[in-house]
């Protein structure tokens, strides 16, 4: 028996997400790897994928450092053109020949560790002037560079429409580069979930580090920080700087997966679900400072985004539900108003979801729910 | 108690807001009330029945042209259905949204097609139909966009086929009609971002050059959405051009470019292309109007044209939705009735001899928008096209036909 609570966190952890990944594999192999499975639970694994990356990383500069910004797309644009292009330069010098084999397997590593390096950088230089800001200033002069960034990349000749976002080019993203088509997609699933959990787990290490302590102190207090000899302006920077790296990285997941770039997909006023605003929408919905809260956000708001317009049952249902469902903007509004008057917090508030302390967590809350009750009864009889 | 109060109260608000979309925007609620009727019928997408799947823009910036895809594919479909349907088979629609977003686009096609569905029309702009071709390809299913007119959509692209001109010849169009009329030095402002606005300026920059026309001043913008236009026709005045080009959208030509581009001191002709359908819908109340006299535009049909075919597909429009049709929709009703043709050509729904017969040359196809047959290797149809001007006496907009384009000489 293990004595030391934290490798038993650790044990059980890996059990747990072996288990998870040899279910997924018998069921691939149920399914026969076709129809559905191929169209669509593979597709919108990718799509989880990258909206748990990035969510989860603007949580670190929303959530744990209390900084809200409202240009996060713009980093991930920026590690999506970075990604591909570099893939399409790596294909072109003739470093790989068909997206197989370990050379293309570097090239993709390469690529997406690029994408989310560039995106740092970026991120690096938005935040130091950025960061001298607080609260509605931060987030409007984030908002900017995040629309400054997306119209750069339209305007650079290797990257904008002449690059990549024209039907040929993308076509070519298609049949070259990183991009992958719907049979390479379950081919390279585990490329995915591989880089997102290597993502989560960078981003716990980093939020109970240290550095996690120091950012939450911020958080709470900056003054009290500073003056307790934390450099704040140091570890605020570092901290935009590391989420966008991450945000980098989603945008490398991203030009994978739809094997097509197009800037207006990471504008600030884009119609689906990837915008800025929404990201945002998807870490309050889970609750800021819960990396876990977010993981649960983003894919809860994928699955409401894909279920209501492509969901098979949708069509069986009475036409005034239909009516509301072709305004999909309209449920999440109403599923973010309804989560927010009930649980201000967001579903999770500031508690990571712990398998190994699950069962000892709810009965801890059970017990402090009951001692409330106990405490306002008490108060109703004496007062 | 006050749970269940303010759930009421959120419920009340959702209902509202369904409620005002639907007071305010005319257009949109089209697209809800196609969607109902067409899933009324069962959705079967094997065994007896063809299914057409319809992907558009039913949502967000262009919700305008999702409802003219939807409403015209649910007219042509319930007129083939009332008489006697595809080689005796009924035929159902699954519309989707892809929210005009590309990735969307892919997981509304994905959905589709793992529905069984092999015939497709769709996306309608050029920027998400691109996403969607060489996916297209790989799952052997058969994409016919209405709209998407950029010139890389159908290149190479065994499955894909459009029912409009490509921009290379609406560029050309512009570019012939400055030359006809006398213009030799022309200006263009257009949208960098955006595969559509630049895929028109390139041609008709290329067609100018072909025609002898002077490029004197260009200017661009970043977005599509970008609602200040002063500048760039302030530049286009002081240049002394007397003719621009401007490929964008109905959604700022009317608010903004016309009257923006009148009040920076430009008085010569605006010149543009499908996007203007659906501008007088969008003119702001109170501006001045008559900013919209000498603005011009390519299309693929126009209403008031006398040739019998277009004047029944115009009258049942308006008999089943109250509103005239725009080009978007014509060209999608052409679309479903060429995938009637190709069907019946084929002798099944099968996408692969679908595809056969959509790209068999001898494939002639008459409908409201021109006879033509498609290209084989561009997958794109030789049609003319019309030149329309706005008129307006200070009140309202309305359209005029100016000309009808069959071939550029």
């Amino acid at each position: 028996m293990i004595k030391n609570r934290t490798a038993q966190g650790y044990l059980l952890n890996t059990v747990v997400i072996a288990v998870l990944l040899i279910g997924f594999a018998f069921f691939k192999g149920a399914l026969g790897g076709g129809g559905e499975f191929k169209l669509i639970i593979v597709p919108s694994i990718w799509q989880c994928c990258y909206l748990i990356i990035l969510a989860a990383s603007l949580n670190l500069s929303l959530g744990f450092l209390g900084q809200l910004s409202l240009g996060h797309c713009g980093f991930m644009a920026v590690g999506a053109y970075a990604a591909a292009l570099l893939s399409l330069a790596a294909e072109r010098a003739g470093v790989f020949e068909d997206k197989s084999g370990t050379a293309f397997l570097l090239v993709l590593a390469g690529c997406i560790i690029a994408a989310g390096i560039l995106a740092a950088i970026v991120g690096l230089l938005v935040g130091i002037p950025a960061l001298r800001l607080k609260g509605d200033y931060l987030a409007i002069i984030t908002l900017g560079f995040g629309m400054i960034i997306v119209n750069i990349i339209n305007n650079l000749p290797f990257a904008g429409q002449e690059g990549l976002a024209l039907g040929s080019a993308s076509a070519s993203l298609y049949k070259n580069g990183l991009g992958f088509g719907t049979a390479l997609k379950v081919t390279y699933i585990w490329v995915a979930i591989a880089v997102t959990l290597v993502c989560l787990v960078m981003m716990f290490m980093f939020v109970r580090s240290k550095y996690g302590r120091a950012i939450r102190a911020i958080r709470d207090d900056e003054i009290a920080a500073s003056a307790s000899g934390i450099n704040t302006s140091y570890y605020k920077t570092f901290t935009f700087a590391y989420s966008a790296f991450f945000a980098g990285v989603a945008g490398a997941l991203y030009a994978c997966a739809n094997a097509t770039l197009s800037t207006s997909s990471f504008a600030f006023a884009n119609g689906g679900i990837l915008n800025s605003t929404f990201v945002v929408v998807m870490v309050v919905l889970g609750g800021m400072g819960s990396l876990t809260g977010s993981i649960v956000a983003a894919v809860i708001m994928f699955l409401v985004n894909y279920q209501i317009k492509n969901g098979v049952w949708v069509q069986h249902l009475p036409a005034w539900l239909q009516n509301i469902f072709s305004f999909p903007m309209l449920v999440y509004a109403v599923i973010l108003i309804i989560v927010i008057m009930f649980r201000p917090k967001g579903i999770f508030g500031s508690y990571e979801l712990s398998l190994r302390n699950f069962f000892s967590d709810i009965k801890l809350q059970r017990q402090n729910r009951l001692a409330q009750k106990l405490e306002s009864k008490e108060a109703l009889r004496n007062g | 108690m006050r749970k269940l109060l303010s759930l009421l109260l959120v419920l009340a608000l959702a209902f509202s807001l369904v409620a005002c979309a639907g007071g305010t925007a005319p257009a949109a609620t089209e697209a809800p009330a196609a969607d109902a009727a067409a899933t009324e019928a069962p959705a079967e997408a094997t065994g007896e029945g063809i299914t057409l799947g319809v992907i558009s823009p039913n949502t967000g910036a262009l919700a305008v042209y999702g409802a003219a895809v939807t409403t015209a594919v649910d007219l042509a479909v319930s007129e083939i259905n009332a008489s006697g349907g595809i080689l005796g088979q009924q035929v159902t629609v699954i519309n989707t949204d892809d929210q005009f977003d590309p990735a969307e686009t892919l997981n509304a096609f994905n959905s589709l097609v793992s529905q069984g569905v092999g015939l497709i029309v769709g996306s309608v702009t050029s920027g998400c139909t691109s996403a969607i071709t060489s996916a297209a390809n790989e799952e052997g299913v058969v994409l016919l966009t209405p709209s998407a007119t950029a010139d890389s959509i159908t290149t190479a692209n065994d499955y894909v086929f459009r029912a409009c001109y490509a921009d290379s010849f609406q560029g050309a169009i512009a570019a012939y009609y400055a030359k006809e009329a006398g213009y030799a030095d022309v200006g263009v402002v257009y949208c960098a971002a955006d595969t559509y606005s630049k895929g028109l300026y390139d041609s008709f920059a290329a067609a100018a050059a072909t025609y002898g026309l002077n490029i004197k001043a260009v200017e661009s913008t970043a977005s599509l959405d970008v609602q200040d236009y002063t500048n760039q026709f302030a530049s286009m005045a002081s240049s002394g051009v007397q003719f621009v080009y401007a490929p964008y959208y109905y959604d700022v030509i009317g608010p903004y470019i016309v009257t923006q581009a009148r009040a920076a001191g430009y008085t010569g002709i605006i010149m543009g292309a499908d996007g203007y359908d659906g501008t007088p819908d969008y003119v702001v109340e109170g501006a001045d109007l008559t900013a919209f006299n000498n603005v011009y535009w390519t299309n693929h049909y126009d209403p008031t044209d006398t040739d019998p075919m277009v004047q029944s597909f115009v009258a049942a429009y308006q008999a089943m939705f109250n509103s005239t049709p725009n080009a978007i929709s014509a060209l999608a009703y052409d679309a479903v009735y060429m995938y009637k043709l190709a069907i019946e050509k084929a002798g099944s729904a099968d996408p692969a001899a679908v595809r056969d017969a959509l790209a068999d040359p001898s494939t002639t196809f008459s409908g409201v928008t021109g006879t033509f047959a498609f290209n084989s290797e561009t997958g794109t149809p030789s049609k003319g096209a019309v030149i329309l001007s706005f008129a307006s006496d200070g009140t309202s907009v309305t359209t005029k036909l100016v000309d009808v384009i069959k071939e550029l000489k």
